[in-house]
């Protein structure tokens, strides 16, 4: 995986190598007056598992909306399988992007019809006859383990098994890239742990590109051999994940790898104190810089719903830390 | 108060009309009120192909339809009546104004059963490759199955209260029973008979509905 510059996709109008699964390049996505993602570029390694990581608002939505087909970017080049999507009809690229196999954080399972029908859904939708897609929805259910269960319905399910039954529904096409979004967000950590190694699996037996769409570090560093940083709607740092792990480049890397790995020692002096922001960016890190703050530790957190970075800052005896504080978030708290 | 025994036969006649007025109407109502309700939800803004113009025309023909009280929509239908029937009365040409009655009512009542089919399994389908007919046939209307079933319970029984109306103008059927027997000629006894009549048939529909609605209902 290349970290992406904006000079490399200006400079490689050809058509993406034959190692990309998927190769955006220079995408900008606008809602009204908000940019969702900005001149984006990234390269998916083929046959790769690849964590897309960043904080709620960074533009995980928009590109998994971008990839499933149900948006289109304002410029730039989405290349799947080495043809850009973006030159074709809506309804070639519909069907190009119907190959791509989704999973989703809440599922998206139909509750009036059962695990075998559910599976079934996209073969019916391309016109398989009912005894040929329910045979393979059948083989598909017992490969994600749920062979016993194909006439339940998603009622009688735990969140895991609903899960298995969305993993079977986006294989059984037989896709090349497996996109799962926020795919554990909404089970327990045993449970999400079995999806991330059934994931895994899947994707080493039918040797597919997996793409994990998550705000959780922790999904990344279990379950993928590469990574991708998005903040503000941009690619911040990309790379093997064992690399980019152990030697973050980024602040928003650093923040989202949490409070498992201090980004510095409390100098002599400097006393601690920690706030919650709703993100830890450059503009903020800026400001803190020049107020005379200095991160120690960042994590990040969920209050009330909403995701906060936990910020723990030193800052030197003689600044008066209220007023420091006071310039940057009212509800902080001293703990030191 | 004693029954007439002649009454019998004239309640089993005027609930035989009742039926007649009700079902066909109840049936194409539900027919064109979820054709409706689908063309509703797909062009409201959000939907699956939004069309501002024509959801607002729509939006205002089913406010207009349901604002209209049953009476007075029954004598302005009066010349499509006779142009379709024949004849503006009888039980035959209450279908005509019952079932003008049912679309839009029926219609809002779709629209809300779809709208709670939850977007992400749409856009689910979307994502898999599927047309705007197969989202409505294959996921919108059998997602909200238990909520169309509601729907025509809910229909069926307003029905039975509009043919009682349609019975004051000639229609026929247990309303025009009990109106002409029980309030002209002050029987009682035959408009006690005729109403229980009229609430064991809204008893025995809405129980069917529930049972219906229930063995329907995986979610």
């Amino acid at each position: 995986m290349t970290i992406a510059t904006p000079l490399t996709h200006v400079s490689s109008p050809a058509a993406a190598p034959a190692s990309a699964a998927l190769e955006l390049r220079g995408i900008t996505k606008r809602f009204g007056g908000h940019t969702a993602l900005e001149d984006f570029t990234l390269h998916v390694p083929r046959g790769s598992r690849t964590g897309i990581i960043g904080r709620s608002g960074a533009g995980k939505s928009t590109l998994v909306r971008l990839l499933s087909g149900l948006d289109t970017p304002d410029s730039g080049e989405l290349h799947l399988g080495g043809e850009n999507l973006l030159t074709l009809s809506p309804a070639q690229r519909r069907q190009r992007q119907a190959r791509t196999g989704l999973v989703f954080q809440h599922f998206n399972l139909l509750a009036q019809r059962t695990a075998l029908q559910n599976v079934a859904l996209p073969l019916e939708f391309a016109g398989v006859p009912k005894v040929k897609r329910e045979a393979q929805a059948r083989d598909t259910l017992a490969q994600v383990g749920l062979s016993g269960f194909e006439d339940r319905y998603p009622a009688q399910l735990s969140g895991g098994q609903k899960q298995r039954v969305g993993i079977a529904r986006a294989l059984v096409t037989g896709p090349e890239l497996l996109l799962a979004d926020e795919a554990t967000s909404a089970l327990d950590p045993e449970t999400s742990a079995s999806i991330l190694s059934l994931l895994t699996r899947i994707q080493q037996e039918r040797d597919l590109t997996l793409i994990i769409v998550t705000h959780q570090m922790e999904v990344v560093r279990s379950a993928t051999t590469h990574v991708a940083v998005l903040d503000h709607g941009r690619l911040v740092e990309s790379g093997e994940t064992g690399r980019v792990l152990a030697n973050p480049q980024h602040a928003t890397t650093r923040a989202l790898l949490g409070a498992h790995q201090p980004l510095a020692e409390l100098a002599p002096g400097e006393t601690l104190q920690q706030l919650t922001l709703p993100a830890l960016d450059a503009a903020t890190l800026g400001r803190l810089a020049a107020l005379g703050g200095r991160v120690v530790e960042a994590q990040p957190t969920v209050i009330g719903g909403r995701q906060q970075v936990l910020v723990w800052l030193g800052v030197p005896q003689h600044l008066s830390a209220d007023r420091l504080l006071g310039q940057l978030q009212p509800q902080a708290e001293e703990v030191a | 108060m004693t029954l007439d025994p002649t009454v019998w036969p004239l309640l089993w006649k005027a609930t035989l009309e009742t039926l007649w007025m009700v079902l066909p109407s109840a049936l194409l109502g539900q027919l064109l009120g979820t054709a409706l309700g689908v063309w509703l939800t797909l062009t409201r803004p959000g939907g699956l192909t939004p069309n501002p113009a024509l959801f607002r025309v729509l939006d205002a023909v089913v406010n207009i339809g349901r604002s209209f009280p049953f009476i007075i929509l029954m004598i302005v239908l009066i010349p499509l009546t006779r142009l379709l029937v024949g004849t503006s009365i009888g039980s035959t040409a209450a279908i005509v104004p019952l079932t003008v009655a049912a679309v839009p009512f029926l219609a809002r009542l779709v629209e809300g059963s779809l709208r709670e089919v939850p977007a992400g399994v749409t856009e689910a389908a979307r994502a898999m490759g599927a047309t705007t007919s197969q989202i409505v046939t294959k996921v919108l209307l059998p997602e909200a199955l238990p909520g169309l079933l509601h729907a025509f319970t809910v229909l069926v029984i307003s029905l039975l209260g509009y043919s009682a109306v349609a019975g004051a103008i000639g229609a026929g059927g247990l309303g025009d029973l009990a109106i002409r027997y029980g309030y002209h000629r002050f029987d009682t006894a035959t408009m006690t008979v005729t109403v229980a009549v009229l609430l064991l048939l809204v008893q025995l529909v809405q129980w069917l509905g529930d049972r219906a609605e229930h063995r329907a209902d995986h979610r």
